[in-house]
C-alpha cells in the first residue's frame, strides 16, 4: 500500500514536472529567431501537403493537362514538363510523399534504435556487445548505396524505400540513448525503483526512458531530413516509387531537359532545399535548448 | 614501438570480419531477393545453358553453406563476378572508372576543407557578429542543399546560360589535347562537380571548425598565451586552431563514405565518368552483379580507409596507444 503511494506521487510529481518543462522549453525556444523560423517553414510545408487538393487544380501525374515544356504561367505557376504534367501540383503532393517518407522512415528507425539503445545500455554485456557490433557494422558502411541496392533488388516501391532507409540509419539513435542509459541507470532514484521492486521493463520504461529521451528527440528531427534526403537521392537515382508524385523522381526526369526547362529542376529542388532547412532549423533550435552550455558562448 | 604494431594488429583484426560481414550482407540480399538467385546474378535474358554453368560455378545445388564458402572464395579472391551487359568482369569495370572518381572526391574534399576551415575560423573570432551569421548561414544553406540540385542548379547557370564550363564529361572529346593544355581542361571541366560534391562536406567542416574553435579559445592554455602577450594571430592559429583541427581531421577521415554517396550523384548530374556513372548505369539496366560489386567495393575502400585513420590516430595522440 505504503510503495503504490510512492510510487503514484512519484508519477503525479514527473507528470506536473513534465508540464513545467515544456513551458520552459516554449520560453526558451521562442527567443531563437532563426528556430521559430525553422518551425513555421516547416509548419507551413506540412500544411501545404496536407490541403493539397484544396491548393491545387490538377490531379498530380495526370499527362497533357497542358503543353509539354510550357514555362511557368498563371495556369500552370511552375511550369508543365515533357509529358505535360502540371510541375506545380506534383510539387505539392510531393510534399505529402515527403513528409511520409520522413516521418515512417525515421519513425522506425528511431523506434528500433530506441529498443536497442536501451536494452543496450540496461543489461550491458554480451547482449550489450552483439548489438553494438551489429550497429557498427551500419555506422561504418556505405549505408546509401546498402539501401540503393536494396531497393533496387527488392522493387522500388514505397514501402520498400521506407524499410531501406530505416535499416539503415537506426543505429545513431541505438547509441545515442545507450550513452543515456548507461550514466542514468545508476542514479539513485532508478536504484529506488529496483529496490522498490519494480519489474525490469517499467524502470526501462517509465524511470530511465524519460530521462534519456532529449537527445533521441534533437536527432529524430535530423533523422527526418536525412531520409527525405535519401528518398529524394534514391528516386533521382532511379530507385524510387514511380506511382507516387516524388521530388526526387520528379528531378531525375529533369537531368534529362536541363537545357529546354530550367523550371523542371528548379522548383521540386526548392521545396525539397525548404523542408531540410526548416527541419535542421529546428534541430539546432532543440540542440541549442538542450544543451544550454554551447549557447551561452 | 611495439605498441604501435600491437595497435596495427589489433584495428586489422577488428577490419576483417567487417569485410566479411559485407560479403555475408551481399550474399543474404542476393538469396532472399525475390525469384532464383541466377536471375539476380545473371539477369532474365540469360540462355539456359549460361544458367547451368552459372550454377555449377557458384554451387547453387548445393547446400546452402556451402554456396555461402564458394562465394565467399570467389570474392576473396577479387573476383567480383561479370557485367551482364558489358562483356568485362566488374573488377575490370570498377578499376576502369576508380580514377575519375578518386580525383573527383579528391578535390572536393580539398576545397571543403581549405574554404570550410575558413569559414569557420572566421566565424569563430566573433560570435554572434555579422560576419559569424554569414559564414553560420552559408553552412546552413550548404548542410541543407541535396547535392544533386545543387549540381543540376549549377550546370544551369554557369554552363548553359553563362557557357563558363562544359555541360558534362571529363574531357573535351574529338579534339587530341596534350600536356598543360589537357589538364586545364580536365580541371575545366572537374571545377563544377567538385564544387558540388563539395558544398555539403565545407558547410558541416565550416560548423564543426566553428565550434571546435569557441570550445579551445575559452581553455586556460589560451588565456596563458594571450597573458604571455603573444599576437592575435599567433593565438588564433597557432595555438587555436592547432587544437580545433582535430575534430575537423576524424571528419575528414570517416567521411569517405558519404562522399562515395554523393560522388554518384554528383557523377549522375555532370556525366563524369567514374563509378557513380557506372553504378547509375547498371542501376538502370538492372545490372546487378555491378551493383554488388561496386558495393563491396566501396565498403572494403571505406573500411580500409577508417583503420588507416585509425591507426594515424596512434600515431598522433599516444593516449590512445594505450587503450
Amino acid at each position: 500500500m505504503n510503495q503504490e503511494r510512492l510510487l503514484s506521487s512519484h508519477r503525479r510529481e514527473g507528470e506536473r514536472a513534465s508540464v513545467i518543462r515544456v513551458s520552459r522549453f516554449w520560453g526558451q525556444y521562442r527567443k531563437n529567431r532563426a528556430a521559430v523560423f525553422g518551425l513555421s517553414l516547416l509548419i507551413a510545408i506540412c500544411a501545404i501537403a496536407l490541403a493539397a487538393p484544396l491548393v491545387t487544380w490538377y490531379p498530380p501525374l495526370r499527362s497533357a493537362v497542358g503543353g509539354p515544356f510550357l514555362p511557368p504561367t498563371a495556369n500552370y505557376p511552375f511550369g508543365t514538363d515533357d509529358l505535360g504534367r502540371d510541375i506545380y501540383s506534383n510539387v505539392i503532393y510531393g510534399a505529402r510523399t515527403s513528409m511520409m517518407v520522413g516521418l515512417m522512415a525515421a519513425g522506425i528507425s528511431v523506434l528500433i534504435g530506441i529498443l536497442v539503445g536501451a536494452f543496450s545500455g540496461y543489461y550491458g554485456g554480451k547482449l550489450d556487445d552483439l548489438l553494438m557490433r551489429s550497429s557498427d557494422v551500419f555506422l561504418v558502411l556505405p549505408t546509401f548505396l546498402l539501401a540503393l541496392i536494396i531497393v533496387a533488388i527488392f522493387g522500388t516501391n514505397i514501402n520498400n524505400i521506407i524499410f531501406a532507409i530505416a535499416i539503415v540509419s537506426w543505429p545513431r539513435t541505438a547509441r545515442l540513448l545507450r550513452a543515456e542509459f548507461l550514466t542514468i541507470k545508476e542514479r539513485e532514484f532508478v536504484e529506488a525503483a529496483q529496490v522498490l521492486g519494480s519489474k525490469h521493463i517499467d524502470i526501462m520504461l517509465s524511470e530511465i526512458l524519460p530521462n534519456a529521451i532529449f537527445p533521441v528527440i534533437v536527432n529524430a528531427s535530423l533523422e527526418v531530413a536525412t531520409a527525405i534526403l535519401t528518398e529524394a537521392g534514391l528516386s533521382f537515382l532511379g530507385a524510387g516509387d514511380p506511382n507516387v508524385p516524388s521530388w526526387g523522381l520528379m528531378l531525375n526526369n529533369a537531368q534529362n531537359y536541363l537545357r529546354v526547362a530550367w523550371w523542371m529542376a528548379a522548383f521540386p529542388g526548392a521545396m525539397l532545399f525548404l523542408t531540410c532547412l526548416s527541419l535542421n532549423l529546428v534541430g539546432d533550435g532543440l540542440n541549442d535548448y538542450f544543451n544550454p552550455r554551447l549557447k551561452e558562448r | 614501438m611495439s605498441s604501435v604494431v600491437r595497435l596495427i594488429a589489433r584495428r586489422i583484426m577488428l577490419a576483417i570480419p567487417l569485410i566479411f560481414v559485407v560479403i555475408t550482407i551481399n550474399f543474404i540480399i542476393i538469396h532472399t531477393a525475390p525469384g532464383d538467385p541466377t536471375y539476380i546474378l545473371l539477369g532474365e535474358t540469360a540462355t539456359k545453358e549460361f544458367v547451368e554453368a552459372m550454377r555449377a560455378r557458384f554451387g547453387l545445388d548445393k547446400p546452402l553453406y556451402l554456396q555461402y564458402t564458394i562465394y565467399v572464395s570467389h570474392v576473396v579472391q577479387g573476383d567480383l563476378g561479370y557485367s551482364l551487359l558489358k562483356s568485362q568482369s566488374v573488377g575490370a569495370l570498377i578499376t576502369e572508372r576508380l580514377p575519375a572518381t578518386l580525383l573527383l572526391i579528391f578535390s572536393a574534399m580539398c576545397i571543403s576543407v581549405l574554404v570550410g576551415v575558413f569559414l569557420g575560423v572566421t566565424a569563430s573570432k566573433k560570435p554572434y557578429s555579422l560576419r559569424d551569421n554569414l559564414a553560420t548561414g552559408v553552412a546552413l544553406f550548404g548542410v541543407s542543399t541535396p547535392t544533386f540540385w545543387l549540381g543540376q542548379m549549377l550546370l544551369i547557370a554557369f554552363a548553359i546560360y553563362l557557357g563558363l564550363f562544359p555541360v558534362s564529361g571529363m574531357k573535351t572529346l574529338r579534339i587530341e589535347l596534350t600536356g598543360l593544355e589537357n589538364i586545364l581542361d580536365i580541371v575545366q571541366h572537374l571545377a563544377l562537380p567538385a564544387v558540388t560534391l563539395a558544398a555539403f562536406h565545407l558547410a558541416f567542416i565550416a560548423r564543426l571548425t566553428r565550434a571546435s574553435m569557441l570550445e579551445v579559445l575559452s581553455q586556460d592554455f589560451i588565456i596563458t598565451a594571450r597573458s604571455k602577450g603573444l599576437d592575435d594571430r599567433a593565438v588564433t592559429y597557432r595555438h587555436g586552431l592547432r587544437n580545433a583541427l582535430l575534430p575537423v581531421t576524424t571528419y575528414v577521415g570517416l567521411s569517405i563514405g558519404i562522399l562515395f554517396a554523393g560522388a554518384i550523384l554528383t557523377e549522375t548530374v555532370f556525366g563524369w565518368p567514374g563509378m557513380g556513372s557506372l553504378l547509375y548505369d547498371s542501376l538502370r539496366s538492372r545490372d546487378y552483379p555491378v551493383l554488388m560489386g561496386v558495393f563491396i567495393f566501396v565498403s572494403v575502400m571505406v573500411i580500409v580507409s577508417n583503420l588507416v585513420v585509425d591507426i594515424l590516430y596512434g600515431f598522433l595522440d599516444p593516449r590512445i596507444r594505450s587503450r
